[in-house]
């Protein structure tokens, strides 16, 4: 299965590497991958407002038994997917990582572009490109750790602004002069994000449109054209659940959202598929959702998707093998 | 209101308002574009920072100068650490401020939140944010609050006050009304409309300085003087900035010297919105001091005596910026 993946997505790589924020490693050490999650997710100026504040000591009680049940469960990656205004905390990452022994993949770019503060929003295209690129191959501020995704995404609003649209262009030409993929925040409005890698010369697989599982925009994304065009399909609000006793307002049924996974990737688009929980284990600026983390992977959704009838082999590709193609930098 | 009852809150606490001396209230420390503080290609080094502001700081002083306001509100790149230390260090007075805006400079906490619809934060929650920064003290972002701020600040959009932008206006009114800090305001299009906004608020005029009377759209307007009419501060505070829509050195004198005869002399203010360190944009490198060097003498050419100058660079600010 693993060469027939390399034929379709890959193009030919010497070394196989991804970015952590402790340094690379070759793609093959990823592991169990969960590609959308975020260590602590808060909106520009949410650092302003005390209501939010912990100490670090409760930072690190919420985070750690999480990581590290995360890797007895046999979990191997995390990628943080928190943008760089959005409370991206690198050398908090690192020592995350370094005690925990799980890869964290941290990214640049932008949740969207009403999360990009002023000093980017007023940034052409060029500037954010550099932004990106430095960030990919030199590193994020003075942490030493290159970022091993791109981040982009939709505006609140359901279209594309300028700004995001601007956003979208840097991360593709980021992406084509990196290697590093690009990892997209909603899939709605994706005729405008497809042009826009079209007109860059990026291909398809090197994108995740994620998100195409919330319970707000599900309806509203065409994720079958999207993967008839090339791209990978993100699966990765699993667990933002209408049983959870507060779910948020992008919750979905539970059922609804198992089905429309298995409808998918029953279509033969196993191959397309990427899947994740898109939890914060220690929410920044908002009360999180009670209950939900990213270990839901192994404690809910695998045994779901067993019971379903997937086999190993099938599971292994949407958790380890798709993923390892997907962060292996391209070039 | 005895003068000497008063205090004014420094970074370093509370002053005796007669200690502040001649204050410039539209000035920056450290100036940082929201967002700048993760753009790769910005170094922010803090102790060459401190070199940098505390030689500007020692200059002012040298020059007679008491207290510096940093009027850039709380996401411009205020460190209240550092200036707590660059105070104690050159012997100058501190006030900084609480407040933001205008809209675009705002984080998305407070335009997109996470509701459902993204509703922009309103005048009474802005108020709350602000008010807290007085009476609990200014926030160091997640670590900690501070001492308290000494004003509230805030800036409406240049092509004209935008919704959220009156809320910050309402808030910042609601602030100075919980507290008893002046606030400080920076108009949009119209500075006597951004004005009565908070007036509308039922806050006393003479808690106001509206800053950017300088500009000559303001004085094409009539500005200047409809403010002091209406009882608030008129605050010329660019000044040594001349072109870029700015009047020169000598029309603001004359500018000065008319207000003055008029009658309205307690009603001005001067400071030169000048930047001490400038991150991600290019600041405004005049020395703090440009007031008392350059332009105090222009004053004087014009017929101000010791006692107009003194009542604009030290009654009136101490005015402002005690707190009743």
């Amino acid at each position: 299965m693993r060469t027939i993946i390399k034929v379709l997505y890959s193009k030919v790589s010497v070394v196989s590497r991804v970015n952590t924020v402790l340094g690379p490693i070759p793609a093959e050490e990823l592991g169990l991958v969960a590609i959308h999650e975020h260590i602590g997710y808060g909106m520009p100026g949410s650092e302003l407002d005390t209501k939010w504040w912990k100490t670090p000591e409760q930072r690190y009680e919420e985070t750690v038994p999480k990581l590290r049940a995360f890797h007895e469960y046999g979990g191997g990656t995390f990628v943080d997917a928190t943008g760089i205004c959005n409370g991206r905390d690198v050398d908090y990452y690192k020592s995350l990582s370094a005690k925990t022994g799980v890869h964290i993949v941290a990214c640049t770019g932008f949740v969207g572009g009403d999360t990009a503060l002023y000093h980017f929003a007023k940034a052409d295209v060029d500037y954010l490109t550099r932004q990106f690129v430095h960030e990919i191959t030199v590193g994020i501020g003075d942490t030493g750790s290159r970022a091993g995704v791109i981040k982009v995404g939709v505006s609140r609003g359901g279209r594309m602004t300028d700004l995001d649209k601007r956003i979208y262009r840097a991360a593709a030409r980021a992406a084509l002069t990196t290697g590093v993929p690009i990892l997209t925040h909603l899939a709605i409005d994706a005729e405008n994000a497809i042009a826009i890698f079209d007109e860059e010369g990026l291909p398809l697989d090197r994108v995740l449109f994620g998100h195409v599982d919330d319970g707000v925009n599900a309806d509203k994304t065409r994720d079958v054209w999207i993967a008839e065009q090339g791209g990978r399909i993100g699966f990765d609000t699993f667990g933002y659940e209408t049983e959870l006793p507060d779910p948020p307002f992008w919750a979905r049924p539970r059922q609804e959202r198992l089905d429309h996974f298995l409808r998918f990737i029953g279509d033969g688009r196993l191959k397309q598929v990427l899947a994740s929980a898109d939890a914060n284990c220690s929410p920044l600026g908002w009360p999180g959702v009670k209950g939900h983390t990213v270990n839901y992977i192994f404690e809910d959704l695998i045994p779901d998707l067993r019971a379903a009838g997937l086999d190993e082999a099938a599971i292994k590709t949407i958790f380890v093998d798709n993923p390892a193609d997907f962060l292996a930098l391209q070039k | 209101m005895s003068v000497k009852s008063n205090t004014v809150n420094t970074v370093l606490g509370p002053v005796s308002a007669g200690e502040l001396g001649v204050v410039s209230v539209h000035e920056a420390l450290l100036s940082v574009v929201p967002g700048a503080e993760h753009a790769y290609d910005i170094t922010i080094d803090r102790a060459e920072i401190f070199e940098t502001l505390a030689a500007k700081l020692k200059d002012f002083r040298a020059h007679g100068g008491g207290t510096i306001v940093d009027s850039t509100g709380m996401f411009h790149g205020r460190d209240v650490r550092l200036y707590e230390t660059l105070s104690r260090t050159t012997g100058v007075h501190i006030v900084a401020s609480t407040g933001q805006g205008p809209e675009e400079k705002l984080g998305g906490y407070f335009l997109t939140p996470q509701t459902n619809p993204p509703t922009p934060w309103p005048a009474e929650k802005f108020a709350d944010l602000f008010t807290r920064e007085v009476t609990e003290g200014m926030v160091v972002p997640r670590v900690e609050r501070r001492g308290a701020a000494g004003l509230v600040a805030t800036t409406a959009t240049a092509e004209g006050m935008t919704a959220t932008d009156e809320s910050l206006f309402r808030g910042a009114a609601r602030t100075a009304l919980n507290t008893g800090v002046a606030v400080s305001l920076r108009y949009g299009a119209d500075a006597v409309h951004d004005l009565d906004v908070v007036l509308d608020e039922k806050l006393p005029a003479d808690r106001v300085a509206v800053g950017g009377l300088d500009r000559e759209d303001a004085v094409a307007a009539g500005a200047p003087l409809e403010v002091a009419r209406r009882g608030a501060y008129a605050v010329l505070d660019h000044v040594g900035t001349e072109g870029g829509g700015h009047l020169t050195d000598a029309e603001r004198a004359a500018l000065v010297a008319d207000l003055v005869r008029g009658g309205f002399g307690h009603r001005i203010l001067l400071s030169s919105n000048a930047t001490g360190v400038a991150k991600g944009h290019p600041g405004n490198d005049l020395p703090y001091s440009h007031v008392l060097t350059a332009f105090v003498p222009l004053l004087k050419e014009r017929g101000l005596g010791d006692e107009d100058v003194r009542r604009i660079l030290v009654d009136n600010p101490r005015d402002l910026l005690s707190v009743r």
